[in-house]
């Protein structure tokens, strides 16, 4: 267990969460919290206010004209979208470099933008009301293989021979031979950055949202839509497909064959519209998955 | 040599012996690879679902999206190119799924299913297959040659 300490000592390195988001996400949620004070948080943050119009722009939020500002960005696009723009700017820095997976920081970008943006044709298809919290979940799913790519990369032979010869998943492969695994790592940091519960337990359960007890839908969306984008091979990496199905995901929402093929053709075109957002995170330039 | 990439839910034709087309990281999609070595005409088609009675304005605008459609293009852009149905070569990668699939994951077998069936119809028969399992496929046709190679997750590129 040397290495789960290592691990777990590791993420204490990490960046703390952006200050921004934080208030960002306070803001938003408040009723009383007037535009212009979104603006004044947001433009402090000279990186997040770079990207913000870039993907502001793009054709995924839909607004007639292009705009120039934060504050008129914010003025056409509302609360909640500015949420969104947001919380892709700011949380793509994380997502730059990484080892240990076969895949380069702008594919994870591109599957954690993915995964929000399947979170949320999941919702709607399920006539959920639309969660701020998905975006942001769907976003961090991975952010524990940020740091367990390292260590991911050190025991790299071990874990092969587990998964080739041994049946085990890629969650489970981690678990024996690390002591942890990227879902649970990806909550420990959800608590250092302390976020709100639910966003920690779809972090932290992503692939195993059986073990929940409660029945909160958002670790279940969060779960499906991930295994949507592992399933179309949207920016993953050697560890693709290996990974379980669980429980009765589309008997909990009523879901036939037929809504899947019909969300996965959704979201081949949000992610076409969400151009922007992905290429904020520059990948090989690789284009074709599925 | 110009490497050619295609998208999801993509297809491309070329009869420059110089290209070569790459399409990476197959899941439950599938790459079909044609060849006509006596014209040196070849195409890659990465579809992504099996029927495009799904969604028929979507179909229109994406045809390359659904096997059905899709498959059709494919052949059809490489005649107009010179191909010969007779002489085209056909390979197929693939259509794979995540352990423990319940029948609500299984989209690969049923794009293996859906492209079986439409080449059995079509008396087209499939020169080389690797499809299903849980492997993630990345998949290249060398116009110089016709040879096709796939890449498993993790592995080197092997002739199919």
């Amino acid at each position: 267990m040397k290495i789960n300490k290592r691990i777990l000592k590791s993420i204490k390195t990490l960046p703390p969460f952006p200050v921004t988001i934080q208030k960002v996400m306070a803001l938003a949620g408040d009723p009383d919290s007037s535009l212009t004070e979104l603006a004044a948080v947001i433009r402090l943050d000279q990186a997040i206010t770079a990207n913000i119009l870039r993907i502001c722009n793009s054709a995924y939020f839909g607004l007639r004209r292009p705009v120039d500002n934060v504050s008129d960005a914010i003025m056409h696009m509302g609360k909640k979208n500015v949420l969104r723009a947001v919380v892709a700017a700011g949380l793509s820095r994380y997502f730059r470099t990484t080892k240990g997976y076969d895949v380069k920081g702008g594919d994870l970008w591109e599957h954690a933008v993915a995964v929000a943006l399947m979170s949320q044709i999941c919702a709607a298809r399920i006539s959920r009301p639309d969660d701020p919290r998905l975006f942001t979940a769907g976003v961090l799913h991975d952010i524990g293989k940020m740091v367990m790519g390292e260590f991911v990369q050190e025991a790299w032979q071990k874990i092969q021979e587990l998964t080739e010869r041994q049946k085990y998943s890629f969650l489970e492969a981690e678990q024996e031979v690390l002591g942890v695994n990227h879902a649970e790592l990806g909550g420990e940091i959800a608590l250092i950055w302390k976020f709100p519960d639910e966003i920690l337990k779809a972090i932290a359960f992503h692939h195993r949202p059986d073990l929940l007890a409660d029945g909160d839908a958002v670790p279940w969306i969060v779960y499906l839509s991930n295994q949507v984008c592992h399933v179309m091979g949207i920016g993953v990496g050697t560890d693709a497909l290996a990974y379980r199905a669980v429980g009765d995901v589309a008997g909990r929402f009523q879901l036939k064959q037929r809504d899947l093929e019909d969300m996965m053709a959704h979201l081949h075109k949000s992610l076409q519209d969400a151009r922007e957002l992905v290429s904020i995170v520059s990948g090989p330039g690789k284009k074709g998955r599925g | 040599m110009a490497d050619l990439v295609v998208g999801i839910s993509d297809l491309r034709v070329s009869g420059n012996p110089a290209d070569s087309m790459i399409t990476y990281a197959l899941g439950s999609c599938i790459a079909v690879a044609v060849y006509d070595p006596a014209a040196k005409v070849g195409g890659l088609l990465h579809y992504m679902l099996p029927d495009s009675t799904l969604d028929a304005a979507r179909a229109k605008d994406t045809p390359a999206m659904f096997a059905d459609t899709g498959i059709p293009l494919l052949f059809k852009s490489c005649y107009k190119m010179g191909a010969d149905k007779k002489r085209m070569v056909v390979k197929v990668a693939g259509g794979a799924s995540i352990l423990d699939e319940s029948n609500f994951f299984r989209i690969g077998q049923k794009n293996i299913m859906a492209m079986r069936k439409l080449f059995w119809s079509n008396n087209i028969l499939i020169d080389a297959e690797d499809t299903g399992k849980n492997v993630n496929r990345t998949v290249r046709l060398d116009l110089s040659t016709g040879k096709v190679y796939i890449k498993r997750a993790g592995g080197q590129p092997e002739e199919l």
